[in-house]
């Protein structure tokens, strides 16, 4: 290794040769550093073992940020009271579930013990359809145009991606401000004569506005899938189905969805998780109003566990394990799909 | 089937011009192969004739039909690629079909072409499997089959032979020289395979440098080269070239006296005696197949490499490298070329073609 790697410095002339002379000299300082503690562990445990020392880093950060948090929302989730600690929390069982899950009837959220609980899966359901129809179309579209020899191709590519790169709450930010009573767009619609349209006030023009943002935000994302799954069709496919007199529409329907149906069941099932857990641009944008119209499953969550007046970790805990067993059956979903596409 | 007239084509992309004027009669049920260097322009002439590309300047007639600027779909030709092409989501029939489906043709009657054709190109037992559960020889008689059923003007194969091993090459050929015989369609055939030139084409297109360097019959270009491009293209091993000076009597000027460089294949070459000889040479590697033995040898020019001469004898023989051997080159097998590379001959040939 070491042998290697002075033998790609010496070549090299100039300020380009004493950067590789560095390189070479703390990679050679840092081997013999960590050589005689690697070997020490490999004579104790056994060359087979070593794979789990290599995990072992990664497996601490997991345990400790994601399963730890998992076990105890789970132990929050049947456990009752004000108390952090799960000792001054007392045994429950499932009575947090099932005040979630009492209903009169499931399609009247009214009807539900914890009607909030229900609304919010209602907005939820409702946005994730339209965001899903919206995202999948907008992006196969946008997809389909960059991946044609138009004029600053590169340049527009970027544009549709660069939101990805934004924080959601920047996002969000940006457009209340466009939206709002005395925003951009209503300044522009009253400059055209027209009146000002109070979109955080109507519940309809709420919720579009919430797709809709959602949409600008991540569209880039799926594109890119999208144009990656294109750019894999090979071109003398299409000339073989020019040379077939193939019309335009019936070589979209015939040959490009086809053939690109992987990568959108790969889109159509990331776009269904992600707005499953749809939360804070929606929520900076709306605050889940007007009244609960576009409050979402997880605002609901946070606003029990963390915003009411009294804090209820076990309700919110028992609802994030609800939305987790959901998202555990769609990321299931998406694996066999992912699997099934590669076999 | 139809014939087709090329009047002028070029083809620049950008300033790059890659087609420099081509001119070119294919008759009607002729097998024509298009011959030359990478980067010579056959598979954009090909393309060109297509409709995949358009052309720069120039016109396209197909039967008197002028299509220049007619769509891929509308000239009525069917093309085979290089890389097959099918489509890889659709069965073997499925992919047979899809044109004749895109035509509006009835159901019945696409049934029986492609049963049809997949009796022709025994492919009846594979026709409900996806091209991915193919081998390469099959995938190739698919792309022919999904000429074949459109009942094309002209077929138009892209080095349809390029993706197959060597053995599965020379049966191919084989089968595309019978296809021919058997359904004989105008074909327009694009290779750098000088073997597959030779064996298949009725007439071969030399081209070079997007030119038409010579048109002909196979044994016309082997025979008689316009020019020391073909008489170096067409061939293996290649014709060797020799300045006239070297050989006794031609130095002259023999019979034209404006040759600068000789030309001699390598069976023309013979061994003899030393009284005989025109050069004495070097063996510098010796090559036996059984049946012919190859001596590359180099003849003594005074420089420090001796100029290469190589030598096709009937065979086996007992040379070694090192050895050094007298030949003589048959007097009625010398091309005489003048300094501009242009064939010397008394009779007029093809010439070379200039936009």
């Amino acid at each position: 290794m070491t042998d290697t790697m002075r033998s790609h410095g010496a070549p090299a002339r100039g300020p380009s040769a004493a950067a590789a002379a560095v390189t070479t000299g703390s990679a050679n300082i840092l081997m013999r550093l960590t050589d005689p503690p690697m070997r020490a562990v490999q004579r104790l445990i056994g060359a087979a073992r070593m794979p789990y020392v290599f995990l072992l880093p990664n497996l601490l950060f997991f345990g400790l940020f994601v399963f730890l948090p998992i076990g105890i929302n789970i132990v929050f989730s049947v456990t009752g009271g004000t108390g952090l600690f799960p000792s001054e929390r007392p045994y429950v069982g499932a009575e947090h579930y099932a005040r979630l899950l009492d209903c009169g009837s499931y399609l009247e959220a009214g009807s539900c013990r914890e009607d909030l609980f229900w609304r919010g899966v209602g907005n939820t359901l409702t946005f994730t359809v339209f965001q899903m129809v919206a995202m999948v179309l907008f992006s196969l579209v946008t997809a389909l145009v960059l991946n044609r020899p138009i004029r600053g191709r590169g340049f527009f590519r970027a544009v549709y991606f660069f939101p990805v790169l934004l924080s959601p709450v920047v996002v969000a930010l940006i457009w209340k401000w466009i939206l709002q009573r005395d925003g951009l767009l209503n300044a522009v619609l009253t400059t055209a004569g027209g009146e000002k349209i109070l979109f955080f006030v109507d519940p309809g023009w709420a919720m579009f506005w919430a797709v809709f943002v959602s949409v600008w935000a991540h569209m880039g994302f799926y594109t890119l899938i999208l144009l990656a799954g294109l750019q894999a069709i090979p071109r003398d496919v299409y000339e073989a189905a020019e040379m077939d007199g193939t019309r335009p529409w019936r070589v979209f329907h015939r040959i490009t969805l086809p053939l690109l149906w992987p990568n959108l069941l790969v889109v159509l099932v990331l776009v269904l998780i992600r707005s499953v857990q749809v939360f804070d641009e929606v929520f900076v944008l709306t605050g889940g109003g007007p009244g609960t119209a576009t409050m979402m499953v997880v605002q609901y969550i946070y606003t029990t566990a963390f915003a009411n007046q009294v804090q209820n970790f076990g309700l919110a805990g028992a609802a994030s394990v609800l939305l987790g067993a959901v998202l555990f059956v769609l990321t299931l979903i998406q694996l066999f799909l992912t699997r099934r596409r590669a076999s | 089937m139809a014939g087709l007239e090329l009047r002028g084509i070029r083809k620049d992309y950008g300033s790059t011009a890659v087609l420099k004027g081509i001119d070119l009669s294919i008759a009607d049920g002729e097998f024509v192969v298009f011959v030359g260097p990478s980067g010579c322009g056959k598979s954009t002439l090909l393309r060109v004739i297509a409709g995949l590309e358009t052309v720069t300047a120039g016109d396209i007639r197909i039967d008197g039909a002028e299509v220049t600027r007619t769509a891929a779909s509308d000239r009525g030709l069917a093309m085979v690629f290089q890389s097959y092409a099918l489509y890889p989501h659709m069965t073997v029939h499925q992919n047979m079909s899809f044109a004749l489906e895109n035509m509006g043709i009835a159901k019945p009657e696409i049934a029986a072409r492609v049963d049809r054709a997949a009796r022709m190109l025994r492919l009846t037992d594979y026709l409900q499997r996806r091209p991915a559960a193919l081998s390469g020889g099959q995938r190739q008689r698919v792309a022919i089959g999904r000429a074949i059923v459109r009942d094309p003007k002209i077929f138009l194969f892209d080095e349809p032979l390029s993706n197959l091993d060597a053995e599965l090459r020379v049966a191919t050929r084989k089968e595309l020289a019978a296809l021919h015989a058997e359904i004989g369609g105008t074909m327009i055939y694009v290779t750098h395979d000088q073997v597959e030139a030779m064996t298949l084409a009725d007439r071969i297109v030399v081209l070079n440098g997007g030119r038409i360097e010579q048109i002909g019959t196979p044994l016309e270009l082997y025979n008689r080269p316009a020019n020391l491009f073909v008489a170096g293209f067409i061939g293996s091993p290649r014709m060797n070239l020799l300045p006239t000076e070297l050989v006794r009597g031609e130095a002259a000027g023999g019979e034209t006296g404006r040759a600068a460089t000789l030309g001699i294949r390598p069976e023309h070459v013979e061994p003899c005696g030393e009284a005989d000889a025109d050069l004495t040479v070097r063996v510098d590697l010796v090559e036996q197949l059984g049946g012919e033995t190859f001596l590359y040898t180099s003849a003594n020019t005074g420089g420090p490499n001796g100029l290469p001469l190589t030598i096709r004898c009937d065979g086996q023989s007992r040379l070694a490298r090192g050895d050094l051997l007298p030949v003589r080159l048959r007097r009625d097998h010398l091309h005489r070329f003048d300094a501009a590379g242009l064939a010397c001959r008394p009779d007029p040939l093809p010439a070379r073609s200039h936009s």
